[in-house]
């Protein structure tokens, strides 16, 4: 891992990184990993793919309508909020 | 006669059923020692004496009009602060929640509402559950009550530490890794993760889904039984809860250990503390004393449990934690104007340091030509460890072990280090991973005073049987509950 790699790890988490941060970031990262690593030591060749998803439920529930949350309500957590709308910075770049 | 606040549970809802007791009376017993204790322990973030005690006031109005909600109507319970309650503040111990009022309840606080319950908003926590010691809460590090100088474990601190402190009879929490269990040891209390499936999850705000339960601590087991059957049972608002019987809190009996198989770690993998080890060894003694058989297990996957758990809890939270944006809810920082930088800048400025760390290696395992060696293989990994349980459950009828390899750690002792940190959970990740229930409960003190928690794992959905072995476990004299009754 370097820091153009990290970057870009950040890039993709939408998080930024300062400068005077990188250095401590690799190395907490860097040995993260390797402790992580570890698993590579496991044989895992038994396992199927199929076998992760054993363990979820899914009952499905009955498809009828009920009252969720209110739009008002919502409105009221929104950091910006006008005529029924959320505010955004403008998207589209001219 | 006994002060209120040192009333178990079981006492309380006694009391309260046979009208020697007011809800209100022994509310204002708390807020009193919540104002004269917690500048010391600062298990709570926030707690509002009108609110609380009107709900009290409502509850005896209930019961002076013959319109009880139910036994347990009057009882005071604490919440973790990931839980959401409508009206009330949900930060999860985050700068990027500080403002966020719930616009509705979860499931577990809807359920809770109807029986009555008085509700004690809102307890510290690490940042998105994200800890073992609370010490990554954005606001403050809850102390041990027994030494203030301490940890009361984590990600659930403020959960353990109100209830050990006295300042509250019950209270919930969640487990991802341990959350629940090893603060509960810590603090020498009783905690309980459920199985994955037995307790919704619908408003408790996600960290890794696949590894989440929200659960109950308690002074006594009573309160964990019943706060169990109440909050758990199949919810449509979370798919993954499971259609299996309903827990009942009276098919709870003790055992009889004759006969009785155990299964153990083996000596030779005892890598706890001193006073944890003998402590440990002691009661497997007195277990074989009883007519138990200890069956030595083979934990050598349990090596792998946290790296496991690590790439999993971090790759889930992630994809979870990108809900925050600054768009619907929540910080919002405007940075340069565009939308891009908004989503960067209120995320940079709003998740503290171990959060920001998590999101990071979860979106690399998760990352284009990573993908097979780190999380793939960690998903099959887990397979592993959750055939090795079901494996285990066909040789023995409940798993004995410590729950933290040491008690309680100082203040800034393994902050410096994350990995020293994610050790705390070398005992507890795997139960996660593997999704069976286990609890942590008291086994006496430690030479410095602090206390040593015991886990008991049972099989999938036999929370019956575990609170049936927890039961027996606490007759034993060596595990009898011990409270501090000055906070210093």
């Amino acid at each position: 891992m370097d820091e153009k790699e990290l970057k870009n790890i950040a890039h993709l988490a939408k998080l930024n990184i300062e400068d005077t941060e990188v250095s401590s970031m690799l190395n907490d990262f860097s040995r993260i990993v390797q402790y992580v690593d570890e698993i590579k030591n496991l044989d895992t060749t038994s396992v199927g793919d199929d076998e992760i998803y054993e363990q979820i439920f899914y009952e499905l529930r009955k498809d009828f309508a009920e009252n969720g949350l209110k739009r008002d309500d919502l409105a009221k957590i929104a950091p910006s909020y006008e005529n029924g709308y959320i505010v955004v910075p403008k998207v589209i770049e001219t | 006669m006994k002060d209120l606040i040192f009333l178990t549970y079981s006492e309380i809802k006694t009391k309260l059923n046979d009208g020697s007791l007011k809800s209100a009376d022994l509310v204002s017993a708390y807020i009193k020692r919540i104002e004269g204790t917690d500048s010391k322990v600062k298990a709570f973030l926030e707690f509002n004496k009108e609110r609380i005690l009107k709900q009290a006031e409502e509850s005896d109005n209930r019961r002076k009009s013959g319109k009880l909600l139910s036994e347990f109507d009057g009882i005071p319970i604490g919440i973790k602060d990931n839980i959401c309650i409508t009206g009330e503040i949900t930060s999860c111990s985050s700068k990027i929640l500080e403002n966020f009022r719930s616009p509705y309840d979860a499931s577990v606080i809807q359920r809770l509402k109807e029986k009555g319950f008085v509700f004690f908003p809102r307890l510290n926590m690490d940042e998105f559950a994200m800890g073992s010691s609370t010490e990554n809460s954005a606001y403050q590090t809850t102390r041990n009550p027994f030494d203030t100088s301490r940890i009361p474990g984590g990600s659930s601190g403020g959960s353990a530490a109100a209830v050990a402190a006295s300042m509250l009879p019950v209270s919930l929490g969640s487990d991802t890794g341990g959350s629940i269990r090893q603060p509960a040891a810590l603090c020498g209390i009783w905690g309980l993760k459920p199985t994955y499936g037995r307790v919704s999850r619908y408003g408790l705000i996600a960290y890794a889904s696949s590894l989440d339960q929200i659960g109950p601590f308690s002074n006594d087991l009573q309160g964990i039984s019943d706060l169990m059957e109440i909050i758990s049972g199949l919810d449509h608002k979370d798919q993954t809860t499971a259609k299996v019987n309903p827990f009942e809190a009276s098919s709870v009996s003790s055992v009889d250990w004759k006969g009785k198989r155990i299964g153990v770690m083996k000596s030779e993998e005892f890598n706890f503390s001193p006073d944890v080890n003998k402590r440990y060894t002691e009661i497997l003694k007195e277990l074989e004393s009883k007519g138990a058989t200890l069956v030595p297990l083979d934990f050598s996957l349990l090596k792998y449990a946290i790296p496991v758990y690590y790439l999993i809890a971090t790759a889930e939270c992630s994809s979870n934690l990108s809900r925050f944006d600054g768009i619907r809810y929540g910080l919002r920082k405007e940075g340069a104007g565009k939308l891009e930088d908004l989503y960067s800048e209120s995320r940079t400025a709003g998740f503290g340091p171990e959060v920001k760390r998590r999101i990071l290696l979860g979106t690399f395992s998760l990352s284009s030509g990573y993908y097979d060696a780190y999380y793939g293989k960690a998903q099959k990994a887990r397979v592993l460890i959750r055939k090795q349980y079901a494996e285990f459950f066909k040789t023995v009828d409940i798993i004995f072990q410590p729950t933290s390899p040491t008690t309680a750690f100082k203040v800034g002792e393994k902050t410096k280090d994350p990995i020293q940190m994610y050790q705390a959970d070398i005992l507890t990740t795997s139960v996660n991973l593997a999704g069976v229930p286990a609890i942590s409960c008291p086994a006496g003190l430690d030479s410095n005073g602090l206390p040593i928690g015991l886990q008991i794992t049972s099989s999938h959905f036999d929370e019956t049987k575990l609170l049936s072995y927890a039961k027996s476990t606490s007759e034993l004299e060596i595990c009898k509950l011990v409270l501090p009754s000055e906070i210093t």
